[in-house]
């Protein structure tokens, strides 16, 4: 028999018994929008949670430290002047940055220091504090960094600022009451770094050096927003003045990498690797992982609530097709007797019960849909109230449906069908001829 | 011979009873005869027929037809045989009653894969034969019983059988429809298909040219009654 004729005859055989095989399909639609309804809640659910992860940092960075060992001591440059750094620290060199760039994965390696001293700033008459971070690149591009304005490169005399960086500038001489000055537009403008060293004798020293911004940064909604970017040399320069004495990375160590890598994907193992290494390495990406484990496990449990009711259309259908392979009987032998094969015959009654699955599949995908977008304007209209109550960005889905998520759904149902009519099926096409014909 | 059967033998278990329906019958049926089988209700008259056709298996014996022995056939060899070779004719007529006269008769032709348009064609062009072109598009409910057994016949000559097998196809008629319904069967056979047909009815001995009585699952003399009716 071909398979066209097959379709055909298959739906022919559906429409003659409207009224059943609707009431059957009908089981199968509300199994299929159970399981798309709450399937789609999980993943709405989740792509919140990943919304308002926005922000926690680039996901292919990892940041690594080095391992102070059991000592507890974290202080950089440690106060023992040079007495070896303790026997357990494992300190980045710089052959262990080699060693990082040649793990399978890695992008970059970023070696980056904060300025340990005092610090303040000022411009014109305003006076501001930031976090100076001096890092080992010459384009912030490599962190997956963007200009708003200027430029994203790095050079001796110039800084690059975060988004946020405008704001911690305030007028010291503002009186009460006085309307503060609006944030300073920072690009172009060439600001005071000063210094601080505090000596023994408790006296400070004090160093000012001159930068002209060439680059305001795209806000990232993390650290880069409040940071001042130099070169690390620059920063290392006056880390070595603060502490007085000259800095050997091969003996003291870097303070922070960031690692980067290729893809998110390997973010993980790369960690991994580099905590084996005897690091400790840092990635928002476990968190994330976390998170989308979570979610995974809610939407196997909600997809299973969704199966039994699946389950339970499976049931309607085989009851359904037994009963028609009942009242068909004779049908089923007078097919043979024009010479249907038991395989055409099976096929016909498995083509009819995974006919009703796609059937029910479809109208459950249509109502599914449909039961989601409803969910997602009431549940975003009531959301929206709350967020605004408390703050935060407002959620932008409740209920999200996947492409691939109403196919799955469709071709599941057929399978459920089929299955279901597997027995059914099987029964029709073994049936001697003539005891079928002769069926009353 | 186009049909031979040796020592055929059917036998139905009922529980503890055991029915023997036919008993180690030897038929011959000549290519292009027009037999017909005869008997008292319970004599195995259609059981017969049912071997024949592929529609059962024999509990012991040789069914030969048309070259092929086909009691040893496997169940895909049967739909094969039934859908080449044999064709159908059953006392209630057997139509798909959502299907249309047209739809019927080209039905068997689905499972021979044939193109629908040429189902189409040879369907209407066996309508026309039986005489039941202006009625194609009508479904077996509106045809009178007669008008449904042409439709029947002309399903059965569809895939070109050799053997036609007729189990009381006159049973439900009137005697016009009847008469009507056997001259069509005794036209196809001059035109030389094989027809093998179950009746209870005597008067129709003179389509026949080889006539079997059976009784009790053997096959008998014919008795002086019959005998006489056939000169
Ligand atoms: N499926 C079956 N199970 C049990 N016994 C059967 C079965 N089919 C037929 N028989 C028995 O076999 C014998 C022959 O039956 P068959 O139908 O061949 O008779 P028949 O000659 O066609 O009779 P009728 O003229 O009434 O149609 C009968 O005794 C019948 O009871
Ligand atoms: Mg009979």
């Amino acid at each position: 028999m071909k398979f066209l004729d097959l379709v055909r005859l298959v739906f022919e055989n559906l429409g003659r018994r409207k009224a059943r095989v609707g009431l059957t399909a009908f089981g199968v639609v509300i199994g299929t929008s159970a399981v798309l309804v709450l399937v789609s809640l999980a993943i709405g659910l989740q792509r919140n949670a990943n919304e308002q992860l926005y922000g926690i940092g680039d996901l292919t960075q990892i940041q690594v430290y080095p391992n102070y060992g059991s000592e507890g001591d974290i202080r950089p440059y440690g106060g023992g002047g040079g007495g070896g750094g303790g026997s357990t620290a494992t300190l980045i060199t710089n052959q262990t940055l080699k060693d990082f760039a040649a793990i399978p994965g890695v992008a970059a390696v970023v070696p980056r220091d904060y300025f340990n001293g005092g610090l303040m700033m000022q411009m014109d008459r305003l006076e501001g504090y930031g976090s100076v971070i001096g890092i080992g690149l010459t384009n912030l591009t490599d962190l997956g960094l963007t200009a708003r304005v200027g430029t994203t490169e790095i050079t001796k005399t110039t800084v690059v600022v975060g988004s946020q960086v405008a704001l911690n500038f305030y007028d010291p001489r503002l009186r009460p009451g006085q309307e503060p000055p609006a944030p300073p537009d920072l690009m172009g403008q060439t600001i005071r770094i000063v210094l601080i060293r505090w000596n023994q004798d408790g006296t400070e020293t004090r160093k000012t050096i001159q930068a002209r911004v060439v680059g305001v940064l795209e806000e990232s909604r993390g650290e880069a927003d409040w940071s001042i970017y130099l070169p690390l040399e620059e920063v290392t320069k006056w880390n070595e003045w603060a502490l007085g004495r000259r800095i050997n990375r091969d003996k003291d160590g870097y303070n922070q990498v960031i690692v980067k890598a290729a893809d998110p994907r390997a973010t993980l193992d790369i960690t991994n690797i580099i905590v084996e290494m005897g690091y400790q390495a840092y990635t928002p990406q476990s968190f994330v992982e976390g998170i989308n484990s979570f979610y995974l496990i809610l939407q196997i449990i909600f997809g299973g609530v969704g199966a039994i009711a699946l389950f339970v259309a499976a049931i309607g259908i085989a009851n359904t097709m037994t009963m028609a392979i009942l009242e068909r009987t004779r049908e089923i032998g007078l097919m043979k007797a024009i010479g249907a094969t038991n395989r055409d015959v099976m096929s016909i009654f498995l083509g009819e019960a995974a006919g009703i699955g796609l059937v029910g599949g479809l109208g459950g995908v249509l109502f599914g849909w449909t039961a989601g977008q409803i969910i997602n304007v009431l549940a975003l209209a009531y959301l929206a109230g709350q967020s605004a109550s408390q703050g935060g960005p407002p959620p932008s889905v409740a209920v999200y449906t996947p492409a691939w998520l109403p196919i799955f759904v469709v071709v599941f149902a057929t399978l459920i069908g089929l299955l279901s009519g597997l027995y059914p099926a099987l029964r029709a096409a073994t049936l001697v001829p003539i005891q079928a014909l002769k069926y009353e | 011979m186009l049909v031979q059967t040796t020592a055929l033998s059917k036998r139905f278990k009922m529980g503890e009873v055991v029915v023997t329906a036919l008993d180690a019958v030897d038929l011959g049926v000549a290519a292009n005869a027009f037999c017909l089988i005869l008997g008292p209700s319970g004599s195995g008259k259609s059981t017969l027929l049912h071997l024949l056709g592929g529609l059962d298996r024999a509990t012991s014996g040789g069914i030969r037809v048309a070259e092929e022995n086909i009691d040893t056939l496997d169940e895909n060899g049967l739909a094969r045989f039934r859908r080449t070779q044999v064709g159908f004719v059953f006392q209630s007529y057997n139509l798909i009653s959502s299907m249309t006269a047209l739809e019927n008769v080209a039905f068997p032709m689905q499972f021979a894969a044939i193109p629908a348009r040429q189902r189409k064609d040879r369907a209407l062009e066996l309508l026309t034969r039986v005489g039941m072109s202006d009625r194609a598009h009508h479904k077996p409910g509106e045809l009178s019983g007669g008008q449904q057994q042409r439709v029947a016949v002309a399903r059965a000559l569809v895939n070109q059988p050799r053997l036609i097998l007729a189990d009381e196809p006159t049973g439900n008629l009137d005697t016009a429809s009847g008469e009507s319904i056997m001259e069509l069967l005794g036209q196809l056979q001059r035109e030389g298909a094989t027809v093998v047909m179950v009746t209870h009815d005597t008067r129709l001995l003179k389509f026949a040219t080889q006539q079997v009585h059976l009784l009790d699952g053997k096959i008998v003399p014919p008795p002086e009654s019959a005998a006489l009716n056939q000169e």
